[in-house]
């Protein structure tokens, strides 16, 4: 099974229409990966679809890089009793 | 004598979202003002308590004068105790005289007329409790009087109601300004304009098949056209709007467009260009310009409404348009299905495509899917931001009730979102 990070990835590479290998853990969702707001809510949308959980809007909309995105998923995946690798 | 009007019954208030999401039954409106106005003209009553779902109680209570869910208002005065839902114009029922509980053939209560001394040796520790106390101990007879089942119902009805609260009213006549040009037609005794109200130039009122109202304070712009029946509440604005019959505007509404046989609440906006007819709009709605909804359908069939994301109630009419629950807001170019159910604090982005007839309350439709987008805290503050430019306030216990409001419906948003994902999931 791929990792969180490598299904966060796959999952912005396909919302934002990116080559994946192209995306860092650093990159912020707005000013690095030109992400709209309205691909924003897409993408929360989707990492819920991904990874069968629910996510607080606001938190989840808070978070800025695509690190910190794998921490927050990887987070709410345990709290949430969702098996990931990690 | 004292009125006790009650709505507790989830099941009937389910009949009358997304409006009754926020409301108890009788601040629903027909014809020139609420249900409870029309309760309250008919049985005389002075003195008014209300039994609301415990949500909403906190907010309602800041908005009328009367005892909301406090049970010391069973005691010490004769009771008269009516289902919110009672048609105010059918009820036939003397308010003093000995108690006697009026039932229904399935055995639901739809009156009582407790006197003070009956009153007191009923339990009331609830108000559930009281009224079964009284079916049980005093005198019942059966009762068959008319009720309002569903928010359509209401909108079907309000031609009349407004031609039978004209003739209550008992006002005619100018007392406001209008401007020349003017072009009255039909009988000037059909036509009322309040103090305060003006009427700008180059605006036809057409009383000839119903009676025109118009409220203090409203401002008629140039180049609309107003149709008999009809009731312009308090401070609202007319902007070019073709009015056509049978609406019931206001107070502090924006209309502009044509709009038919449409009840629209308090507060909200329908600024631009774009039609409404058979449509139930809640308060502090807008509606972006060109939104549009449909009330008839092609093959000219009755229409079908969805008001718990599942199973289609045939309302019996051809011509249904709306019901838009409060705080809603449309995009630019929305269309609105027959029948649509548009829930309650709902973000509606168009797509071009008419939209789904069931978008729950709470709802951010993006995309032509239903998502959380921003969430309700985003929410809330577009509502307090709203409210304040009409020197309203968004307060806590208004938050508190929308807060219950969002569990209340996330069944039926978490179904929607559930699709929703998956939609976009399939897209990419």
């Amino acid at each position: 099974m791929a990792t969180v990070e490598e299904r966060v990835k796959a999952v912005t590479a396909q919302v934002l229409k990116l080559n994946v290998d192209e995306i860092k853990n650093e990159d912020n969702f707005t000013s690095d990966l030109g992400a709209e707001s309205v691909q924003s809510i897409e993408l929360v949308a989707m990492f819920e679809e991904e990874f069968g959980i629910e996510m607080d809007e606001d938190a989840a909309l808070s978070v800025e890089t695509v690190g910190a995105a794998v921490e927050f998923i990887a987070n709410v995946c345990k709290e949430q009793g969702v098996k990931v690798e990690e | 004598m004292r009125l006790v009007l009650v709505d507790r019954c989830e099941e009937a208030r389910g009949k009358f979202y997304p409006l009754a999401l926020s409301r108890p039954l009788w601040e629903l409106r027909c014809g020139f003002g609420s249900l409870r106005d029309k309760l309250i003209g008919k049985t005389g009553a002075q003195d008014v308590a209300y039994f609301v779902p415990d949500y909403m109680a906190d907010a309602y209570r800041a908005e009328v004068s009367g005892a909301v869910n406090d049970f010391s208002a069973l005691t010490g005065d004769d009771l008269l105790i009516l289902d919110g839902r009672l048609k105010a114009e059918t009820f036939d029922i003397a308010c003093s005289g000995p108690s006697e509980v009026g039932v229904e053939t399935g055995g639901g209560v739809v009156y009582a007329r407790i006197t003070r001394n009956n009153a007191a040796m009923l339990d009331c520790r609830d108000i559930d409790g009281f009224i079964a106390s009284a079916k049980a101990k005093l005198t019942n007879v059966p009762c068959a009087l008319a009720k309002w089942q569903y928010t359509w119902d209401l909108i079907l009805a309000n031609p009349e109601q407004l031609r039978a609260d004209f003739a209550a009213a008992g006002r005619s006549g100018i007392e406001g300004a209008i401007d020349e040009p003017k072009a009255i037609l039909g009988s000037s005794k059909d036509v009322y304009i309040a103090p305060g109200a003006r009427v700008h130039p180059m605006v036809v009122i057409d009383a000839e098949h119903g009676p025109v109202y118009i409220d203090q304070g409203a401002q008629i712009h140039p180049f609309s056209r107003i149709e008999g029946p009809c009731y312009i509440g308090r401070d609202s604005i007319l902007l070019g709007a073709k009015c056509r019959e049978g609406n019931s505007i206001g107070p502090m509404c924006r209309v502009g467009g044509e709009v038919e046989e449409s009840i629209i609440h308090g507060h909200s906006n329908k600024y631009h260009d774009g039609f409404l007819g058979h449509a139930y709009v809640g308060e502090w709605v807008n509606l972006g310009a060109l939104t549009t909804n449909s009330d008839l359908k092609n093959d000219y069939s009755t229409v079908s409404v969805v008001l718990d994301g599942h199973n289609a109630i045939d309302t019996g009419s051809t011509k249904v348009g709306s019901l838009i629950g409060d705080h809603t807001k449309t995009s630019i170019g929305t269309l609105l299905n027959t029948g649509s159910y548009v829930g309650a604090m709902a973000i509606i982005m168009a797509t071009g495509k008419p939209l789904p007839k069931y978008i729950p309350s709470f709802s951010w439709f993006i995309e032509g899917v239903v998502t959380k987008g921003f969430g309700r805290k985003k929410l809330y503050e577009t509502a307090r931001t709203a409210m304040s430019r009409r020197r309203c306030k968004w307060t806590e216990a208004q938050e508190a009730m929308w807060e219950a409001i969002f569990e209340i419906t996330a069944p039926q948003r978490k179904e929607a979102l559930a699709k929703g994902r998956k939609e976009m999931m399939a897209r990419h």
